[in-house]
């Protein structure tokens, strides 16, 4: 249980882009092809490792419908991380929704949110609508880091979730944020100097004691 | 006209109410114009020190006065809103219009008052939560620097939320960062982390949407470190609040609970069950927060929502967690070894026990392998468990224990076994109490005397105690059954007395518990539970024991009682519904399961019993009956443990209350135990039972067991069969047919009688099986009445076979008529000759004497051989003639057997027939 840090995703975008099937590749690697529209919002965990750090991403997957958009944005500002998500195959619907998509997020999250724009779906490829070069435009006009995934092959899904992480821990690294502050959707584990994982758990409840 | 002037004057308005309200108390309009003027001096004043003391003023008007309150709601609200947007850098004023809105929203102390009166807060509140943006506002000032503007804020939204519930969640979730902002407040000073930790328990306790975005926003951390900070169990009324918050978190969702588990674990609350120091000191405050980490780990243990997907996971998950943690001992510590903790603690920590092992192999063993006490008093937990189902004097914490048995058991082939393997019954010593807790004596053997032990105290509280248990021992496991259907007892008071089965004993029992109730008449005065139990309960185990296992029905009808106690009881209407229905569940097992070829006690037999002594109609009714009650069973049983909370008034008294309530209600569908008794899984067997014996049933009908086989070839003549046997035969056939024909035809007119009864009572249901039975039944009858006409025709064949013969024989008599006239003619021609000879002798003579002498004498001689050769021929004559009379008699009486008129077939020889007896009679002459 015990991790160097915790980072707090969300993933967002509009309704049947994938955004379950992305969480659920990536914490379950598998793949379900049809899949309940998501009310609200459901949870997921992984572990993942960067610079040898054990991080804990606690993923949280929103409703792409419009009736639960506001429910769905009082979980940007609680969050380090958001994987922006359009469909590749249906140009009008989703890639063009996704400036009011940032725009929510701007307004509502904290300022140093990491966004990771994913164009989902890249292995129908014969069905494409939106071509990567507007994909990779639309994320450097917006500073958006991007990536082309598949929740269908695994393609690229460990790469998005694990490369926004990383873009996280070296804007820890830089001191851009106050970790000591939750409400950035970081929290600095109990296992905060990582070493050998001897005697986890014992260390776990020790530093538990300690950190209330 | 009032209607009017309120629509222009909003001050005539409250002066129209307030006169409805207080009659004509002059008072009323007095304070509407009070407050009417401090909200002018507020909203138009320009002194500040003015408007500051008009607020002042108005806060404690409205906080005294019923009048104010309403006269401030129909006129104050814009005044009010409008100091809180544009007047926030004065902060006296800021406060004290919040301050008001609380007075406005807080009942007044002397609001006693009629019940049918206009109650001002809520109609404040009503106002006040209507207003689009007044809900943002409250939560933009909980940003606000200043401790009483935070603190009135958290109060005034919490007096929101108790009046109007489902405004205010729908408005904190439409404002962005709403939930984040009172989240943030948990972080703040003791007074308003406390407010706001009891505001976020109310909003949690209904709408999903906020408990997950409490989570988000990091609520599991907060909670489990303000109980560290508060003292753990050890804590005040925040450790209560603390955990009720975390129980709405935890009650529905599995992603709330997999996010707890994934993130922090179960560690911080497993701990919380850790006694400190004074182990023996159970305040209320404590054993409050203890039944609130205990609830939490139910709900976690229990998976979440019933029709979840994953829940079975998560479920397991849990289980495993919570057992790395070492939760069992902590449990077992509450539940079994701590006398002093209250005993709805003790039954919360066993029912964790249940859900813990229920389905989970490690933490099965876990517990069957675990040992309590100080060397060298070790005893095995279970027996411990054991102890506290035979001993305590709370139904409530019986049922807990009991539950534990009944999750152990629960598809744990294993477990049953090793606990079935130790009832063996020991020598009757001197030591006769098992509730002694010095003596450590095998699990079954403590079984054995709690089931026995007591029945010459006439009270069966101990027994039927074990049964329950017994009964979880047994369910679904066949080499249990078997196991047990072995154990016999030394017949105790008898000295001569054979060793009894263990199983005839219990149903001695049975009868023993329904002769308490009926002499004790009115159960529910008596302090004993057994007359209320002891019949459930037993016939629960009955049902379990027998259920596939023919062996034991076997045994069970081994005594013809047995089967006529069970049909009285099925028939007894003093008996309750349930009564009724789990031994007409037995009988139909003793039919399903009935293996048996032994005359008396085979299937047959017990259906004819059924169909006879109550009808098959009234028997299923029976099953209907029972049926009708358990949606009603389980529906209350749904709702039976409503949540602890400190809302709800008096929580403290209600610990206490819990089980004496429950326990007190005499009424039998809301009775604890019965609860238990009928649980999902036993109504199930129940249910699965019923479709079985009803099929069977109608098998034993359609296939009545033939008593006379109809094999064809043996309805065939065998060789060397005269005809007389083999028609004796044949007839001796038809007779045992129609017999059994009757007997079916018996049957079915009982049934017949049985539908015509209920017909119209519309018990469709039962109507409709009995129909089909019907039908079966008419089926086989119409089988057997073709059969029979088969028969018939085989028998008028044999018949015109017959009557070809005798007309042989008729032809043959005939031929020998014929010839026996030729004879007598022979005869007629030789008289003939010899009355010539004779005349000729006769003129002979006449002529001369000498020679004539020697004539006659030649004569003589001559007629003498003539007349001895005549007499022969007809002496063969006539014996032939008795041979074909005979033959002819035999034939006709044949023939007549037959149904043929034998007069009118001979009719036309009879004539002939009479010519040789003529003859007879001229030799006679």
């Amino acid at each position: 249980m015990s991790y160097a840090y915790l980072f707090k995703y969300i993933i967002i975008g509009d309704t049947g882009v994938g955004k379950s099937c992305l969480l659920l590749q990536f914490t379950d690697k598998r793949f379900q092809p049809v899949h309940d529209l998501t009310i609200g919002v459901e949870f997921g965990a992984r572990m993942i490792t960067i610079d040898n750090k054990p991080i804990k991403l606690q993923i949280w997957d929103t409703a792409g419908q419009e009736s639960f958009r506001s429910i769905t944005r009082s979980y940007y500002r609680g969050a380090a991380g958001a994987l922006l998500v359009y469909d590749i195959t249906r140009q009008r619907e989703t890639f063009n929704h996704l400036a009011s998509w940032l725009e929510d997020a701007r307004q509502h999250a904290n300022a140093n949110m990491t966004i990771m724009l994913i164009g989902n779906k890249c292995d129908l490829a014969h069905r494409r609508a939106v071509s990567t070069e507007e994909g990779e435009q639309f994320a450097k006009e917006h500073g958006l880091i991007f990536m082309e995934a598949s929740a269908k092959t695994a393609q690229n899904v460990e790469e998005a979730f694990i490369s926004t992480a990383a873009t996280i821990y070296k804007k820890i690294q830089d001191g851009v944020f106050d970790v000591s502050n939750e409400s950035y959707g970081i929290k600095v584990g109990y296992g905060g100097i990582p070493g050998p994982s001897g005697g986890r758990d014992g260390s776990a409840s020790q530093a538990g004691g300690c950190c209330s | 006209m009032d209607f009017k002037l309120g629509r222009i004057n909003l001050n005539a308005v409250a002066q129209g109410v307030g006169g409805l309200v207080f009659g004509n108390d002059t008072s009323a309009s007095s304070e509407d114009s009070y407050v009417e003027r401090l909200l002018d001096r507020i909203s138009n004043g320009v002194l500040a020190d003015d408007r500051r003391s008009a607020m002042s003023q108005l806060q404690s008007i409205v906080a005294e006065s019923r009048a104010a309150q309403l006269a401030f709601g129909a006129m104050g609200f814009p005044v009010l809103t409008a100091v809180l947007k544009e007047e926030r850098d004065d902060i006296e004023m800021v406060r004290g219009a919040l301050e008001t809105l609380v007075s406005a929203l807080t009942p007044t102390d002397a609001a006693g008052g009629k019940k049918n009166e206009v109650q001002p807060t809520l109609m404040n509140s009503d106002l006040l939560s209507r207003e689009a943006d007044s809900i943002p506002l409250l939560l933009s000032l909980l940003e606000e620097v200043d401790f009483y503007v935070r603190y009135y804020t958290l109060q005034l939204l919490t007096a929101l939320l108790t009046h109007s519930p489902n405004r205010l969640q729908e408005a904190i979730l439409t404002t962005p960062r709403g939930i984040t902002r009172l989240m943030d407040m948990l972080m703040e000073r003791e007074v308003i982390r406390n407010e706001a930790l009891l505001l976020l328990t109310y909003l949690t306790r209904e709408a999903e949407e906020i408990q997950k975005i409490v989570v988000f926003e990091g609520a599991f951390e907060k909670i489990f470190s303000i109980i560290k900070e508060e003292g753990g169990s050890e804590g005040g009324v925040v450790v209560q609040d603390c955990l009720e918050l975390l129980n709405n978190l935890l009650r529905r969702g599995a992603s709330n609970q997999i996010l707890l588990r994934e993130t922090i674990g179960f560690e911080q609350l497993v701990s919380i069950l850790k006694l400190r120091g004074s182990a023996y000191n159970f305040t209320q405050q404590k054993t409050v927060n203890l039944l609130g980490a205990l609830e939490s780990i139910e709900l976690l243990l229990m998976g979440g929502l019933d029709a979840e997907p994953g829940k079975d996971f998560n479920r397991q998950s849990n289980q495993t967690a919570f057992a790395q943690r070492n939760v069992l001992d902590h449990l077992l510590l509450l539940g079994v070894e701590s006398p002093w903790a209250a005993v709805s603690v003790r039954c919360a920590a066993l029912r964790c026990i249940g859900v813990l092992i229920s389905n989970h192999p490690l933490n099965l063993d876990a517990l069957a392998n675990k040992v309590l006490g100080e060397e060298p008093h070790f005893e095995p937990a279970l027996n411990s468990i054991f102890r506290i189902i035979l001993r305590t004097s709370s139904l409530q914490e019986f049922i807990a224990a009991d539950y534990v048995f009944k999750c152990f058991c629960e598809k744990n082939t294993n477990g049953q076994a090793m606990l079935a393997s130790t009832i063996i019954p020991q020598p009757h010593s001197g030591i006769r109490d098992p509730l002694d807790e010095d003596i450590k004596m095998p699990f079954g053997s403590m079984l054995l005397r709690g089931l026995t032990v007591n029945e010459n105290d006439e009270d069966l509280e101990t027994c039927w105690r074990a049964a329950s248990v017994l009964s979880h021992i047994l369910k679904g496991n066949i080499q249990s059954k078997e196991r047990v259907l072995q154990v016999k007892l030394e017949a105790p008071m008898t000295s001569f007395g054979t060793p009894e089965l263990l199983m005839h004993r219990i149903v001695k029992y049975l009868a023993v518990g329904a002769s308490m109730s009926r002499n004790n008449g009115d159960c529910k005065t008596s302090t004993s539970s057994s007359c209320l139990y002891t019949q459930p309960i037993i016939l629960r185990l009955l049902v379990t024991w027998l259920a596939d296992c023919p062996n034991a029905v076997h045994s069970f009808l081994g005594s013809q009682d047995h089967l006529t106690y069970l049909l009285e009881l099925v028939s007894s209407l003093s008996e309750t519904v349930f009564i009724r229905g789990l031994s007409a569940v037995i009988l139909g097992e003793c039919v399903l399961y009935n293996k048996s070829d032994d005359n008396g006690m085979d299937a047959f037999e017990v259906v004819d019993a059924i169909s006879q002594k109550i009808g098959l109609a009234s028997y299923f009714l029976k099953f209907d009956e029972m049926q009708k009650s358990f949606p009603f069973l389980s529906a209350k049983a749904s709702q039976h443990r409503k949540p602890l909370a400190r809302s709800s008034a008096a929580s403290m008294s209600e610990v206490e209350n819990v089980e004496e309530s429950t326990a007190i209600d005499p009424k039998h569908d809301e009775d604890p135990v019965l609860m238990s008794i009928f649980d999902g899984p036993f109504v199930s067997i129940i249910k699965r039972l019923e479709t079985d014996i009803r099929q069977s049933i109608v098998e034993v009908f359609s296939h009545p067991k033939s008593k006379v086989a109809v094999v064809p070839a043996e309805m065939e003549q065998k060789d060397g069969e005269s005809n007389e046997d083999y028609i004796k035969r044949l007839k001796s056939f038809v007779e045992k047919q129609c017999k059994e024909l009757q007997d079916l035809l018996g049957r079915n007119a009982t049934l017949a009688e049985d539908v015509a009864k209920t017909g119209g009572a519309g018990v469709s249901g039962s109507d409709q099986a009995n129909g089909g039975k019907e039908r079966v039944q008419a089926e086989t009858l119409r089988r057997d009445l073709q059969e029979a006409k088969q028969r018939v025709e085989v028998l008028k064949s044999e018949k015109t076979k017959i009557e070809a013969e005798a007309s042989i024989y008729r032809n043959l008599a005939g031929k020998m008529e014929s010839d026996l006239k030729s004879l007598s003619d022979a005869y007629n021609s030789l008289e003939q000759v010899n009355f010539r000879l004779e005349s000729d002798v006769k003129a002979l003579r006449e002529g001369r004497s000498e020679p004539g002498l020697d004539l006659e004498a030649i004569k003589a001689e001559g007629r003498e051989e003539v007349q001895k050769e005549s007499e022969a021929e007809l002496n063969d004559l006539l014996v032939c003639l008795g041979q074909e009379q005979s033959k002819v008699e035999r034939l006709s009486t044949r023939l007549v057997e037959l149904g043929e008129d034998v007069d009118s077939l001979l009719e036309g020889i009879g004539d002939d027939v009479g010519l040789p007896e003529d003859s007879e009679d001229e030799e006679d002459r």
